[in-house]
């Protein structure tokens, strides 16, 4: 079950995701969930794997802003430094780990939340 | 698409565009307390629903990279949508690079993601609409709503500042008329002459197109520019007669402009567009141009018909105007005979002297103080006819002029009724001599007040047949008494077979409408015999009498008298 005190401890900056819910914790848990379950997360791990770089920046750019508000920041640096990564390229650059870091941190919290 | 809001009266709408969910429900839930709030998925759901016209949408937060139609191509389109290129747009977006295109396209503000705070956010939106409520409120204000130019008022305080602003520069202000204007709305309709006033709205657009300056709609078909020296007022005025789409009336409208050029400090801007619109008058009736600028003797005239203006009063008051008469004799008889005479005015200034009724009467004209003025001549004429008629016991009647003007005044039938019984004379002693110009000008008006005047028992005498357009048509609709026609063809009767025939033709006429003929202008012998030969009935000219005063008038009556025994 997600709580604001589980998100803390995970490493999100709540106060930050919190305020820009006017406070509203229930609100502000309502969106994690929801963030959590963007479809750019998968079009991420397809494009990937499709090497299509074009499609992985904009997946990318899409979890940058939504994660973003939310202050999920295990999530949101890595997904920042994959945007950098991907800007303005056409073929496919090796991004390391970058993506498996990403499934892997919004896995871990969906586990909490189950 | 996710349309939640809630119209609520008096509260404004944002529109949110974007197609992440998360981005989305936050921004609404920030802004949903102040605003009622809809949402779009990407630029083309937001396009259809501002098509829709199902709200008013007063603020859009837009997306950058969205599926369908991305935030840059709705930019775009929004621009070039006079419906939505009104409505604010703040750019939501986590790039830095699309900053630049996006306000080259008309984007006002940015939010950056992640997020700033509510109320920032909050603070931001509220700004950006005020801001523009404002503009548009303003906007109201200081533009005319049928053109979109400048109202009178805004237009004069902004040529202000910009001559203020660009002192180096040199300007020159332009009075812009249509002709006829109020005709042509009456023939064709208000929609026809709106769309001139906005096609010459459009023209003067043109014109300012590449010049420094601004222009306005001062009033109903009177626009004023303020344009940087050096501009070709030929060609102007071309393009803006090019932009008038006159359809299939294309003789209706003639467009005059006045100009004063360089015009400087020294009076306000008001005084510089009074000088162009009195440039643009001056015009008015003289066909040769189309274009007058303002200069030394058009401001020595300006100031010549104040004074004119302004002693009006005093005139009459003073009786500095004097009545004459013209005999008019009948001629189909044994000899001529004196049965009436036109009362004419002079005015005998006590400073200026001698002024030329060819002055001051289109100016009254002009002012609507006709109406005093000829009022004035309609009493003092009725006044010496009434002792003539006593003293000599002579069947005389006289004619009077009655101006444009002096028809459009309702109760013009009563006013004429009551000086003839103050003065003891009947209808039958009074003829009203129109111009014809008056007909042709406001036809509907005019056929009203002759039937009224003629249900009234008055005769009516058409003045200067022939020297404007009335169209033949006019002379079967309009109940006349008698045909006066115009001294120009005088002049050629005896010189050219034509100029005999044209009179013969229209004595012909009046034959046919069974009125009496009347030609003025008949200065000599051989003119007399030509219009006595065609079967003109009275004739009125130097020939017989120049204008006399009432003292001299007197004498032709009491020889008249003597003659009939």
């Amino acid at each position: 079950m997600l709580t604001v005190e589980t998100l803390r401890n995970y490493g999100a900056n709540v106060k930050e995701g919190m305020a820009r819910c006017l406070n509203n914790e229930t609100f502000y848990l309502k969106m994690v969930r929801l963030g959590l379950s963007d479809a750019n997360f998968d079009r991420l791990k397809t494009a990937v794997s499709n090497k299509n770089a074009v499609a992985a920046y904009e997946a990318a750019h899409g979890l940058k802003g939504s994660i973003g508000n939310l202050a999920l920041t295990p999530i949101f640096n890595p997904v920042c430094e994959l945007v950098e990564m991907l800007r303005g390229k056409t073929e496919m650059v090796d991004t390391g780990n970058l993506v498996d870091t990403i499934i892997a941190e919004r896995d871990k919290l969906l586990k909490l939340d189950s | 698409m996710n349309t939640d809001a809630i119209i609520r009266t008096g509260r404004q709408t944002v529109l949110i565009v974007e197609d992440e969910l998360v981005n989305q429900q936050l921004l609404g839930f920030i802004l949903k307390e102040s605003y009622n709030v809809l949402y779009a998925q990407n630029g083309q759901e937001a396009l259809d629903l501002l098509h829709s016209e199902k709200y008013r949408v007063s603020m859009i937060l837009l997306d950058i990279i969205m599926p369908v139609m991305d935030g840059i191509t709705f930019l775009r389109l929004a621009g070039e949508d006079e419906r939505i290129r009104s409505i604010p747009i703040i750019v939501l977006t986590s790039d830095n690079e699309m900053e630049l295109e996006a306000f080259r396209l008309g984007a006002m503000d940015f939010i950056k993601k992640p997020y700033d705070m509510p109320d920032i956010i909050l603070a931001r939106v509220r700004r950006i609409i005020e801001f523009v409520e404002d503009r548009e409120i303003i906007r109201d204000v200081e533009h005319d709503p049928l053109t979109g130019l400048y109202n009178r008022s805004f237009f004069f305080e902004y040529s202000r500042r910009l001559m203020e602003r660009e002192k180096e520069r040199t300007f020159d202000m332009l009075a812009i008329d249509v002709d006829r204007f109020r005709i042509a709305n009456e023939v064709y309709g208000r929609t026809f002459g709106d769309q001139v006033l906005c096609s010459l709205a459009d023209g003067i657009r043109k014109v300012l197109h590449g010049h420094l300056g601004i222009s306005c709609r001062a009033d109903a078909d009177l626009f004023y520019v303020l344009i940087e020296h050096g501009a070709d007022l030929k060609n102007s005025l071309e393009q803006i007669r090019s932009c008038i789409h006159e359809g299939e009336h294309p003789s209706v409208l003639r467009i005059r402009m006045g100009a004063y050029s360089g015009i400087g400090f020294e009076h306000p801007v008001s005084w510089y567009a009074e000088a162009s619109k009195s440039a643009c008058d001056s015009i008015r009736r003289n066909y040769q141009t189309d274009i007058m600028i303002y200069d030394e003797e058009l401001h020595r005239r300006e100031l010549y018909n104040e004074r004119l203006i302004a002693d009006v009063d005093t005139a009459i008051e003073e009786r500095q105007f004097v009545v004459f008469f013209q005999p008019k004799y009948a001629i189909q008889g044994e000899r001529p005979v004196l049965v009436s005479a036109e009362a004419l005015i002079r005015w005998n200034h006590p400073e200026l002297g001698f002024v030329s009724p060819g002055d001051f009467i289109p100016l009254f004209e002009e002012n609507g103080l006709i109406l005093k003025v000829d009022n004035y001549v309609w009493r003092e004429a009725s006044r010496r006819l009434r002792e003539w008629k006593e003293r000599y016991k002579l069947d005389l009647h006289i004619s009077v002029n009655v101006s444009r003007k002096d028809l459009f005044s309702t109760d013009l039938s009563q006013q004429l009724q009551s000086i003839i019984i103050e003065n003891g004379l009947s209808v039958d002693d009074v003829t009203l001599e129109v111009t014809e110009s008056a007909y042709s000008q406001d036809a509907d008006q005019m056929l009203k007040a002759v039937k009224t005047l003629r249900d009234g028992g008055f005769k009516i005498e058409m003045d200067d047949f022939g020297s404007g357009y009335s169209s033949l048509n006019m002379l079967c609709m309009m109940p006349i008494d008698a045909l006066k026609i115009d001294m120009k063809f005088v002049r050629n009767i005896a010189i050219s077979k034509t100029g005999y025939r044209i009179v013969e033709l229209v004595a012909e006429m009046a034959r046919a409408l069974n009125v009496p003929t009347i030609i003025e202008g008949v200065e000599d012998r051989e003119q007399y015999e030509l219009v006595r030969r065609v079967g003109c009935d009275i004739v009125q000219g130097y020939y017989f009498s120049r204008p006399v005063d009432a003292e001299n008038f007197e004498k032709l009556i009491e020889k008249e008298a003597s003659q009939r025994g």
